[in-house]
């Protein structure tokens, strides 16, 4: 009765309000916040007993004249974007290769002397340590030293201000593309990590714009995919070309993809906007915050733990059943062929039609935890299948090879030619984001539409990427 | 390993995929799409269309007879006299010799529609980029579709609104709706100082030429001249000349008070960079989170803006106001109106 | 994005009566809710007052997740809530709504509302806007360096007494006015100062007939609501929560005396 007596004053409320509300018109709203606004200003202007004096104010603008500038704004900014990636694949090198000796080289054979000291049965000893410890090892010695060096920088340029203009810049080309100046930056931080450029999304307050840059950010070539991208540039199109001219056509190549991916993220953006994403919200603003000096302890710190550390921890978690999962593929046998075998065998008729082999199409199967194990898990594939023997770490184990010979010679004898490298290197730029992006895009828009939308997407355009490019090719060919 | 398959054969087929494909799914005019319009049942939505027409013509106390409800939904009399029969046997319309009348189920029957369309209408308004000329067909296709549950939960993402975006009362979920007061803009006479409240989306053309007049609900006019053949007004410091036809789809209030005429506006993307500004108002087709979006930051009739820079593409350009900087683009710089001040030097 | 962790790291500095005490919060007296627009050096304030190093960029939107920390000052423990910054209250975006629900129905003992001192008129949109919804607000007068390097004065006295709450001139990245907005903070939550918020009066006869009209209503229904304006003028805007919140009965909890946790 008491709940009764309530639910009847609540809707008397309600219908009083509605009634109020449509002789109140159409502009409520408006004068709401403009009377808001009016009492700001009287009393600003009370409690302010000096405006700045905009002398002090010329600095800031001088800057923003140089760096939004018609002739020196772009340079400028691909300059500092360039710097920033040189830092990032330059300084890795080393730490990457020192924790490969370390965590791979020294660790993994330690770990297998002690599992046999103790007699522990070899599937035991092949499942933990070769497949969930060296996957967990690699994921770690190739991810973590570019993030870990990229994302302070990124967080630097951030902190002071310029990034915000980069959006600026950027947003008359992001417009025409239906999307927000700032997917300039998911994107550029998708080079680093997808995953950290759909976080990075959060950055864009309207829900159209957002979506957009979540589900083209797979098309930045993060860092997990640069390596593979070098070394089949250098084995293949390198190798085609006149020595003298094979790193540079190499190193073309593989900018080529970047810029290609770019170029698709565009027009992903653009056909999403225009179709699927037009009946979503869309709001553009952008304010320009006064340079500040960075805070450089607080912007190592924080990249490092939320970021670095962050995605890393996920790519782990990841890795490690994956890891776990190529071991088995590789080394359960039925029919004294193991299950890599049979798949490959299967896959292959179908894999070839876009130009493909069952090898590539398992490896980006198991390798959905992190692209920086789909060059070992290839080579390892590559040699099971083929029955090679003598080289890598034995039957099963992921290895890399210090020599780009030696691998391209693997490669070779697995049967790839330079449309095989081509097409790799094409569906290494469109195919599904890694599971750690996936499962952040899940997370950052909570709908498992948009996420299977991002995930399928990249992967039925790769396709049919790969399909055009191999049947014109060999139309051409003859 | 030998290659089975032609790539003659293969690139043939993939373009065929591709056709079908885009055949399918084209936006629009797709298979899938004309399939998706196709699926609502026609009877229906001309029962339902009928019921709309009659409680319209009722809050604006016209009387309908049988032989404009015809004219109206474009049926023969043959086919509009079995409509009113069956409207008639489901208890949702009285007739007196051929004077149409809504019973009270009718009328809330009518109100559910109403309230899903106009609805729907805010929320393509508001919240997506939908073009203002596509509202009305696309809210005419949802109306028969959406049930009362889902449009109050629409309507409770989009900040219940109690009017759509031409400026008419969204009926409540218990079905009240606010009496009729305007008259048509054709009604008034020299003089007069009036308000938009309506425009009316029926006929499109009709419609599409007052959109292009830059006419909106809100909007204060000033009746200038009234003849026989046009009727002459002032809307936002521009003169606007208007046939009686075209002024009887507009509907609007008077104005009982004589509020100072607006003069005319600039908007703010003539502004030149360096140059500075009063805001005098946003344009109304600046709509939903937009609109709330640049108030949030600043700007709002009576603050000061100044051009500051522009892009290295020249679009948008940073305008400094309140003290912050903040990117417009050219096209939302086109909605907002301001007054150039004089800066020294 | 998560950033509660590392709490052996926090330096827990003894400053007279301070303790910071990063996460560790098993027993508070009062919560603290932190609120203000972008880029006004929030984050820097609530990682002064808890030690923790919550880290926010240039934009809106980067606080997600809400961060929480605590300190102790004169032997009372304060929960700090970060809420995300925003412009405004009133736009119903995501970051809005728990900023706006938070202190609506979190009921915090004390808003803390930093400002960036150069921008004020702006920020004093959002700050109005808080005032009307509670009634304990210390203002933080962030970026008073800039302020200062810009050639600006801002008389504190006189805006405290227009907004009717404790104004601190600051500049936390210096840890300038630090101390004096603990105590303030200290003073609005223990009721020594007792504030007189601004509520904004300027609106047209109209919408003040229709708000006095549904306030009326509301105030027999809802006794001891300490907004009324304000929750009248929420349902002639139409913001759901609020119609939620007075069919659901949760509104009626808001009039209720606050039961000290």
């Amino acid at each position: 009765m008491e709940d009764n007596k309530e639910k009847v004053g609540s809707d008397a409320i309600l219908s009083l309000a509605n009634n109020l509300r449509w002789d109140l018109g159409v502009n409520l709203h408006d004068t709401v916040i403009e009377s808001i606004y009016e009492d700001a200003s009287r009393i600003a202007r009370k409690a302010v007993n000096k405006e700045g004096d905009p002398a002090t104010y010329s600095l800031e603008q001088r800057i923003d004249q140089l760096v939004t500038s018609r002739w020196l704004g772009f340079p400028l900014m691909f300059l500092l974007l360039a710097l920033v990636f040189w830092l990032t694949v330059a300084g890795a090198n080393v730490p990457s290769g020192l924790l490969a000796d370390l965590l791979v080289d020294t660790f993994h054979p330690m770990l297998k002397n002690a599992a046999s000291s103790l007699g522990a049965p070899w599937w035991l000893s092949g499942v933990l340590i070769d497949g969930a410890y060296l996957s967990m090892a690699w994921v770690i010695s190739v991810m973590l030293p570019p993030m870990a060096i990229f994302f302070p920088l990124f967080t630097l340029l951030e902190d002071l201000g310029y990034l915000p203009r980069v959006a600026f810049n950027m947003d008359s080309l992001f417009r025409k593309a239906g999307a927000h100046g700032k997917q300039a930056l998911t994107l550029s931080m998708g080079f680093g990590c997808n995953a950290a450029g759909v976080i990075a999304a959060r950055v864009i307050d309207s829900p159209r714009e957002r979506l957009i840059a979540i589900i083209t950010n797979n098309f930045s070539l993060c860092n997990g995919r640069w390596p593979t991208q070098i070394l089949i540039a250098s084995i293949f199109i390198g190798g085609a070309a006149p020595s003298y001219l094979a790193g540079v056509i190499s190193a073309g190549a593989v900018v080529g993809i970047a810029v290609l991916g770019i170029g698709f993220s565009l027009a992903v953006s653009w056909g999403l906007s225009q179709t699927v994403l037009k009946g979503e919200a869309s709001a553009f603003s952008l304010e320009l915050p006064p340079y500040r000096p960075p805070r450089i302890w607080q912007a190592l710190y924080t990249s490092l733990i939320d970021r670095t550390v962050f995605v890393l921890w996920r790519a782990v978690v990841f890795a490690i059943p994956a890891g776990i999962v190529i071991w088995v593929v590789a080394n359960i046998e039925i029919n004294s062929l193991s299950l890599a075998g049979h798949f490959i065998h299967w896959a292959n008729p179908f894999a070839l039609i876009f130009g493909l082999n069952g090898v590539i199409l398992l490896a980006y199967i198991i390798a959905i935890p992190a692209n920086e194990i789909v060059i070992p898990t290839v080579l390892m594939l590559t040699v099971v299948s083929a029955g090679m023997s003598g080289v890598g770490e034995g039957t099963g184990v992921m290895f890399e090879l210090e020599s780009v010979q030696d691998t391209a010679g693997i490669l070779q004898a697995g049967g790839w030619t330079l449309l095989t490298g081509i097409n790799l290197m094409l569906f290494s730029l469109l195919h599904n984001p890694c599971s750690t992006t996936i499962y952040t895009i899940y997370k950052e828009t909570k709908s498992l539409k948009w996420t299977a939308v991002a995930t399928f997407l990249p992967i039925v355009l790769g396709f049919a990427v790969c399909f055009f490019v191999t049947q014109f090719w060999r139309l051409l060919a003859g | 390993m030998m290659l089975s398959i032609q790539p003659a054969f293969a690139l043939t087929t993939g373009l065929l995929v591709l056709l079908f494909l885009g055949l399918l799914f084209w936006p629009q005019k797709g298979l899938f799409a004309i399939w998706s319009v196709g699926k609502v049942n026609t009877q229906r939505v001309l029962l339902e269309d009928a019921l709309k027409f009659l409680f319209d013509s009722e809050y604006k106390g016209i009387p309908i007879r049988l032989n404009g409800f015809a004219g109206y939904l474009h049926i023969s009399t043959d086919k509009a006299t079995r409509l009113v029969e069956s409207l008639r046997a489901m208890g949702l319309v009285q007739s007196k010799e051929d004077l149409l009348k809504l019973t009270d189920a009718g009328r809330s029957y009518a109100l559910r529609i109403i309230r899903v369309h106009r609805i729907w209408e805010r929320y393509l308004a508001d919240e997506t980029g939908v073009a203002n000329k596509e509202w009305h067909g696309k809210a005419d296709l949802q109306e028969h579709r959406m049930s009362l549950e889902a449009a109050d939960m629409l309507a409770a993402q989009i900040g219940n609104p109690v009017f759509d975006p031409h400026g008419d009362p969204i009926p409540s979920s218990r079905g009240e709706l606010p009496a009729f007061t305007g008259k048509p803009l054709s009604a008034l006479k020299e003089g007069e100082l009036a308000r938009i409240v309506h425009i009316e989306d029926e006929p499109g053309a009709i419609y599409a030429q007052i959109l292009a007049l830059g006419l909106y609900p809100g909007m204060q006019i000033y009746i200038m001249d009234v003849s026989d053949d046009r009727i002459q007004f002032a809307a936002n410091g521009e003169e606007c000349v208007l046939t009686p036809l075209f002024a009887s789809n507009i509907t609007v209030e008077s104005l009982a008070e004589r509020e100072p005429l607006k003069e005319k506006f600039a908007p703010l993307s003539t502004l030149r960079l360096g140059e500075s500004a009063e805001i005098k108002g946003i344009s109304p087709s600046c709509r939903g989170q937009q609109r709330r979006r640049l108030m949030d930051l600043g700007v709002v009739p009576g603050a000061l803006i100044r051009a500051a820079f522009a892009s290295a593409t020249g679009d948008p350009v940073a305008y400094q106001v309140m003290g912050a900087t903040v990117a417009i683009r050219k096209s939302q710089a086109d909605l907002i109106f301001i007054k150039p001040v004089l800066t020294p030097n | 994005m998560n950033t509660s962790h590392n709490c052996e790291n926090c330096p827990v500095h003894h400053r007279e009566h301070l303790i910071r005490l990063g996460i560790a919060m098993d027993r508070v007296d009062y919560i603290v809710a932190l609120a203000g627009n972008p880029n006004t050096g929030k984050s820097t304030v609530f990682n002064n007052l808890t030690g923790l190093r919550q880290h926010t960029g240039n934009w809106p939107g980067k606080t997600v997740a809400r961060a929480e920390g605590g300190f102790s000052y004169r032997e009372k423990r304060y929960k700090v809530v970060d809420l995300p910054g925003t412009y405004s209250l009133l736009s119903t975006s995501t970051d809005e709504e728990v900023a706006r629900d938070f202190i609506l129905f979190g009921r915090p003992d004390v808003t803390v509302i930093v400002v960036d001192a150069t921008r004020l008129e702006r920020n004093l949109n959002l700050t109005l806007q808080i005032l009307e919804i509670t009634d304990r607000a210390v203002l933080c007068l962030n970026l008073m360096d800039e302020a200062r390097r810009h050639g600006m004065e801002i008389d504190a006295r006189t805006l405290s007494r227009e907004l009717g709450i404790p104004v601190i001139p600051a500049a936390a990245r210096q840890k300038e006015g630090m101390d004096e907005l603990i105590a303030a903070i200290e003073e609005v939550a223990s009721g020594t100062f007792v504030c007189k918020p601004h509520r904004t009066t300027s609106r047209s006869a109209k919408i003040n007939h229709a708000v006095q009209m549904l306030s009326d209503k509301l105030s027999r229904q809802f006794p001891g609501l300490p907004n009324l304006n304000w929750v009248a003028l929420r349902l002639l805007e139409g913001d759901q929560s609020i119609i939620h919140a007075l069919q659901s009965g949760e509104l009626e909890k808001l009039g209720a005396p606050v039961e000290q946790p």
